[in-house]
């Protein structure tokens, strides 16, 4: 997923870079790297498996979220627990929204792009409705307060059953957009048949990139330096003239509406809502995400986010083939059980040897070559 | 010019490049689609399709070894294993070996569909999937597209419906209408007297209060409802608030530790009333514990199948090839619910085989023609209709340390007559 990443960086490139510098950008190593990966990814969903294409949607969706949390946490110093409830906003928002009204569930039958916004606009509002107190609260404190967001939102999901459809969750409806409909009806592309993964797979990638510029845009402008400063020193943040409770309930509203519409990618991915997943745990994977990739920049947020959300799966997948591992019964480590010690191994390896992130490797490299990063 | 000519050059190539490799995707893809059907006929004339390749069916296994269902999953695959590995060793089903392969999702739903999709294609069906949540997540996919037989290690009447998921055994509905008709039967419970019910928050507690509603509503019973979380423990307020109420009986409907916590509280406080609890209430290692002889003395469990200690050939077969298999590990209803569902299935492949078609199709009919199949554990299962259980009877069951698996029978498997008129409703 790095090259998510680098396919980002390519239209800012080009944009900042002054017209005689054309030439350079041709010679620089880069360039042609962001291509290659950029075509990569297009190209992607013609060869891989539905589980691989899944998996990536999954890390798209986690990196959205993630991105909105790097801005909240990375950049503005402020610790939020509470993003799975505002993921959980979105991805039920958009079933509430496009869902059709049934016999037990209601839904208002939007269209489904236009539930998407919504859903993501509501996010927003919880995420506004809260911020009194995040304007207000700094660091661990508001921590503790975002905590009790999780809780009310798996009291909410498990018994207002009308809207959430309790414990067993309420079908997503498919996304549907300029006439292409992003179910399980096959289309066939160059002899390939697309089924809702593949179709998704580009929904995804424009969502990833457009949110990865945009959370770019507000950290390198005045809005980001206004950030960094309330997280190094609050005070000397406000004699400056910055807002600080205005901007800590900005971002936080921001932030909550990434999340909003990681919850909605999410949805369409599992074709199915259920609450057991928006519990605690999945915001401690959130952080798990920036704190791993790296804090404070949409890069970091993006390859932590891969790692977190792909490392389980693939350890799962190839469970049978890790080191050390018995067939269950037979006593010693069982494949499910190795692949979270593993997993655990590399989250703790990450952090103790690589403080600043996995960013912070690509950094290292660019301090070796300077002349291609100049 | 000379500025903008390299931007060009750039952009040419960049689209000669994704010519080329669309190209090329229509050439070399795998994914590409070469027209032939996937169907190909054996030699011995038998008609294949996914999940068969060479001598081989592929069956997969999702389950929770590490998350919360953990000693349920270990049984139940273990038990699945035992069971493949003596087909394969009698020479298989039609000549195929069968083969198994395991996925833990840890209760985790993205693991769980992340694992239905990894396997979805290769295998021709699942003899295990904990989990409801998670089949209800997939459920779209194995009703639209992936058509293979899917039985699920869950008892939930939401999951009856569809003709590739089915649910073997009685749902919990059913069985809490069962239990509670022992309850009255035996126990002294009467007409007009108050009923406790502390269940889980979540289908397998609701669908089992759905059961206890409408047996109440039968035999003008009123429930005292007491909604826990999984993560409750400790059971004292449930306790005080039931005996405040005055009930007579208690339905519980969790997990071991709750129905532990709950008949000894019980015992401590002096309520003295009757307990019994759905099949996933109960767990061997309690009989160890300090709440050990209250839950002898004063505790029921209803299961949809005789224990693993019952007195059938079958039944002592099975115990003595697990216990040698896996000495280390305790005999409970798992390593039964995860045998049967693997001999269902297996039945349902030989079926498949003298009617000639092993494709996923031919399964799922072969299925529908299992109208009375019992495998040694005492009820019989009626699959020819997918939008019922197979049965609808239970049994019931007393914990005892001395029997094997620490559960004896003391009623056989039977249905209560308002059982025989309720009909499920799948929502």
């Amino acid at each position: 997923m790095s090259d998510a990443v680098a396919t980002q960086a390519e239209p800012a490139e080009s944009r900042t870079a002054p017209a005689g510098s054309a030439k350079t950008l041709l010679t620089r190593r880069r360039t042609y790297v962001i291509t290659a990966c950029a075509l990569l990814l297009l190209a992607l969903p013609f060869y891989l498996d539905r589980f691989w294409l899944q998996a990536g949607l999954f890390a798209m969706a986690a990196a959205i979220g993630a991105i909105g949390l790097n801005l909240l946490t990375g950049a503005t110093g402020q610790l939020s627990m509470g993003h799975a409830f505002f993921l959980a906003v979105g991805a039920y928002g958009y079933c509430v929204f496009a869902g059709e009204r049934g016999q037990e569930i209601n839904g208002l039958g939007l269209p489904p792009w236009l539930a998407a916004v919504l859903a993501v606009l509501v996010a927003g509002v919880a995420g506004g409705l809260f911020s009194p107190i995040a304007g207000r609260l700094k660091g661990a404190y508001l921590g503790i307060a975002t905590l009790a967001l999780i809780f009310i939102g798996q009291h909410v999901l498990f018994n207002a059953e009308n809207l959430t459809g309790g414990a067993n969750g309420r079908d997503v409806p498919a996304m549907s957009l300029f006439g292409l409909t992003f179910d399980e009806s096959e289309i066939t592309v160059a002899n390939v048949p697309f089924g809702s993964a593949e179709k998704l797979w580009y929904l995804g990638l424009v969502l990833t990139l457009g949110c990865g510029l945009f959370a770019r845009g507000v950290l390198r402008g005045r809005p980001g330096r206004a950030m960094n400063a309330i997280r190094d020193h609050r005070i000397a943040a406000g004699v400056l003239g910055v807002p600080v409770a205005r901007y800590r309930g900005a971002v936080f509203v921001l932030s909550s509406m990434y999340a909003g519409l990681a919850g909605v990618l999410l949805a369409l991915v599992f074709q199915r809502t259920v609450p057991d997943y928006f519990g605690i745990t999945l915001s401690l994977e959130y952080l798990a995400m920036i704190v791993i990739g790296g804090l404070g920049s949409v890069a970091g947020a993006v390859v932590g986010a891969a790692f977190v959300s792909l490392l389980p799966q693939l350890l799962t997948r190839y469970s049978d083939a890790l080191p050390l591992v018995s067939a269950p019964g037979t006593g010693g480590v069982a494949p499910g059980e190795a692949s979270r010690y593993l997993y655990g191994a590399a989250v703790v390896a990450v952090v103790l040897f690589l403080p600043g992130g996995l960013v912070q490797l690509a950094a290292r490299r660019a301090r070796k070559h300077p002349q291609e990063d100049a | 010019m000379t500025a903008r000519n390299p931007r060009n050059r750039t952009r040419t190539l960049t689209a000669t490049a994704v010519a080329a490799l669309l190209a090329l995707t229509a050439a070399c893809s795998s994914k590409a689609k070469d027209g032939g059907d996937d169907d190909k006929q054996s030699a011995g004339g038998v008609k294949t399709g996914q999940g068969i390749s060479g001598k081989t069916i592929d069956l997969g296994v999702l389950t929770d070894m590490t998350g919360v269902y953990a000693t349920l999953g270990k049984s139940v695959t273990q038990a699945q294993q035992l069971y493949v590995k003596q087909v394969n060793a009698d020479g298989g089903i039609c000549g195929y070996q069968l083969k198994l392969t395991v996925r833990d999702h840890g209760y985790d739903p993205q693991k769980a569909v992340a694992g239905y999709t990894e396997l979805a294609p290769k295998v021709l069906g699942f003899t295990q999937f904990i989990g409801s949540p998670f089949v209800a997540a997939v459920k779209q996919r194995i009703d639209g597209q992936d058509k293979g037989l899917v039985l699920p290690q869950a008892w939930s009447a939401h999951l009856l419906g569809s003709p590739y998921v089915r649910v073997i055994g009685s749902t919990y509905d059913i069985e809490t209408i069962n239990a509670i008709d022992f309850l009255m039967k035996e126990k002294g419970l009467q007409k007009g007297d108050k009923l406790g019910h502390v269940y889980f928050e979540g289908d397998y507690g609701e669908n089992a209060l759905q059961g206890s509603k409408y047996m109440a509503d039968k035999a003008g019973l009123t429930v005292v409802e007491q909604k826990i979380k999984p993560t409750d423990n400790d059971m004292t307020a449930q306790v005080a608030a039931l005996k405040k109420a005055g009930v007579k009986g208690i339905v519980i409907s969790a997990g071991p530790r709750q129905a532990a916590s709950l008949v000894g509280v019980a015992a401590a406080a002096k309520l003295n009333v009757p307990v019994i609890g759905n099949n996933s209430a109960f767990a061997p290692q309690l009989l160890a514990t300090q709440a050990g002889p209250a839950l002898e003395k004063n505790y029921w469990v209803a299961s949809p199948s005789l224990p693993i200690g019952a007195d059938t050939a079958e039944a002592k077969k099975l115990v003595a090839d697990y216990r040698k298999a896996y000495p280390k590990d305790s005999l409970d209803n798992g390593v039964v619910a995860g045998w049967t569902a693997a001999s269902v299935f297996g039945e349902a492949l030989k079926k498949a085989c003298e009617s000639k078609d092993l494709t996923r199709e031919g399964v799922d009919k072969a299925l529908l023609t299992l109208s009375s199949f019992d495998n040694g554990f005492g009820v019989d299962q009626d699959f020819s209709d997918p939008k019922a259980p197979s049965s609808h009877q239970s049994v019931i069951l007393q914990p005892d340390k001395s029997a094997v698996g620490g559960m004896k029978v003391v009623r056989q498997p039977g249905e209560a007559e308002q059982a025989a008129s309720y009909t499920p409703s799948a929502s």
